[in-house]
């Protein structure tokens, strides 16, 4: 069975993310804590809330180090979610300009309205397309790929090979990065009812 | 493209869901919170929102094991309001599941707490609820305390005010169209909706699915409802279905699983 390592850094609704993990059979550890970290096979960034905080939260916990050595030395399977996702670009544009973790090239930056006017935050069921294949969308069809999504910022990813699968608001974003064994999701799987539980059942079966 | 949503909204007194007619008429019981939050996860509802209109010491607390019970089984956003005054009752009802948080008289009390709360937990979580109704023909006022006290404010006037406090959603309810199934109020969510930049859940009258298709063609992001669902055999699946005919964007179909 999957051990799941939620990062608690105090920022976020991670009960959540846990309830899905354990619903999806896997074992959900909500952890800050290095050592459970190490023996989780897989790993789940979440968070909400402002960007510069939440780099300051995770820094206080020593938790930047902790995840490179556990993504990058050890490969583990490892899902960024909302906050999660932005916090892996080199840096954000939210309230000030904050460094993030760098480890998918880009910037996180502000939606705009555009002509239609918009409503921002981007909040709402909104659906995605997949412009390169991924395990985590593995099995659904392109009508379940809707997804939970409350946001105000996006990431702009440097490299387009970075770039799993994007969505329509006004222009295109990307909503889903990754590279090797490091994916990342904008909107909330463990908020998109069936589709997002397909998704996080995908994660957890996940072995890049 | 975003679709627009479909949200049950239910008002809980003492642990048990309830509902009125204009906010104080006839009461009436329905059901259990948890359990009706699994039903209408099943039958794919965009999100939910629970205020409880009667808040105290004691019922925050079962508030509290509500929402942590429904954040168990079902896998869909909540929004939590009823009573919250402190940034630590934010936290607390995050913490247990929620994923947004709705404010109501504190917001007149102090307006500049939806500001704070707004920083210390993101925009996106802060839902502004505004109570209103009619005084003259064509006046309106918010009212707080769950319909009890009038204030001064004049709902879109309010709306602008808390936008620029940094809400990250509005809530509205019309007092006087609250369980009447007599359909939104469409001038005030056409006014609401060119004045705001940030999205708008209306809610109070919703007696039909014309009346939804009305309120989305002027320009709400999503529909609450209450009666509808609880006292018609009208279900989300069924408006869903009624919607998509009409042209509206919403989720086409939401379960996938056996």
């Amino acid at each position: 069975m999957s051990t799941v390592a939620i990062i608690d850094y105090g920022r976020g609704n991670v009960r959540s993310v846990a309830n899905a993990v354990e619903y999806c059979g896997a074992d959900a550890r909500v952890t800050a804590d290095p050592a459970v970290i190490d023996d989780a096979s897989h790993i789940i960034l979440p968070g909400v809330g402002a960007f510069g905080d939440a780099m300051e939260a995770l820094q206080a916990r020593g938790l930047p180090e902790v995840l490179h050595r556990q993504a990058f030395e050890k490969g583990k399977p490892f899902l960024g979610v909302c906050l999660g996702m932005q916090l892996l670009a080199d840096r954000s544009t939210e309230h000030g300009e904050h460094a993030g973790l760098g480890w998918i090239a880009g910037e996180v930056v502000r939606l705009v309205p555009g002509p239609d006017a918009l409503k921002i935050p981007h909040m709402g069921w909104n659906a995605i397309s997949v412009k390169k294949p991924h395990a985590l969308f593995e099995g659904l069809y392109p009508g379940q790929l809707n997804f939970y999504f409350v946001h105000s910022y996006y990431f702009r990813a440097a490299d387009p090979g970075s770039v799993v699968a994007v969505c329509e608001y006004g222009a295109s974003f990307p909503v889903v990065v990754g590279k090797d064994n490091i994916i990342a999701a904008q909107f909330h799987p463990e908020k998109s009812q069936d589709s997002g539980i397909e998704v996080l059942e995908n994660f957890i079966a996940w072995s890049p | 493209m975003l679709k627009k949503r479909i949200i049950p909204k239910f008002l809980l007194r003492n642990g048990r869901l309830v509902k009125y007619v204009q906010f104080f008429e006839q009461e009436r019981e329905a059901g259990n919170p948890v359990s009706t939050a699994r039903v209408y996860n099943d039958y794919g509802a965009d999100e939910f929102i629970i205020l409880d209109i009667a808040p105290s010491e004691d019922s925050r607390q079962g508030v509290l094991d509500s929402i942590a019970k429904m954040s168990e089984q079902i896998f869909m956003p909540f929004t939590v309001g009823g009573g919250v005054r402190t940034l630590e009752h934010i936290n607390d009802l995050l913490r247990a599941g929620a994923d947004k948080i709705s404010v109501n008289t504190q917001a007149v009390r102090d307006p500049g707490f939806v500001k704070t709360a707004a920083q210390a937990f993101g925009d996106q979580c802060v839902t502004v609820s505004i109570d209103y109704k009619a005084f003259a023909p064509g006046v309106f006022r918010v009212f707080t305390d769950g319909g009890r006290e009038k204030t001064t404010h004049e709902p879109v006037d309010w709306a602008l005010r808390m936008q620029d406090m940094n809400c990250g959603e509005i809530l509205i309810t019309s007092i006087d169209r609250d369980g009447t199934l007599s359909g939104y109020d469409v001038d005030m969510i056409a006014r609401l909706n060119e004045a705001l930049d940030i999205p708008l859940v209306v809610s109070g009258g919703c007696g039909g699915l014309q009346h939804c298709i009305e309120a989305f063609n002027a320009g709400a992001s999503a529909v609450g409802i209450s009666s509808l669902f609880l006292f018609t055999d009208h279900s989300p699946i069924k408006l869903r279905s009624h919607l998509v005919s009409n042209g509206i964007n919403v989720r086409a179909s939401t379960s996938s699983r056996n």
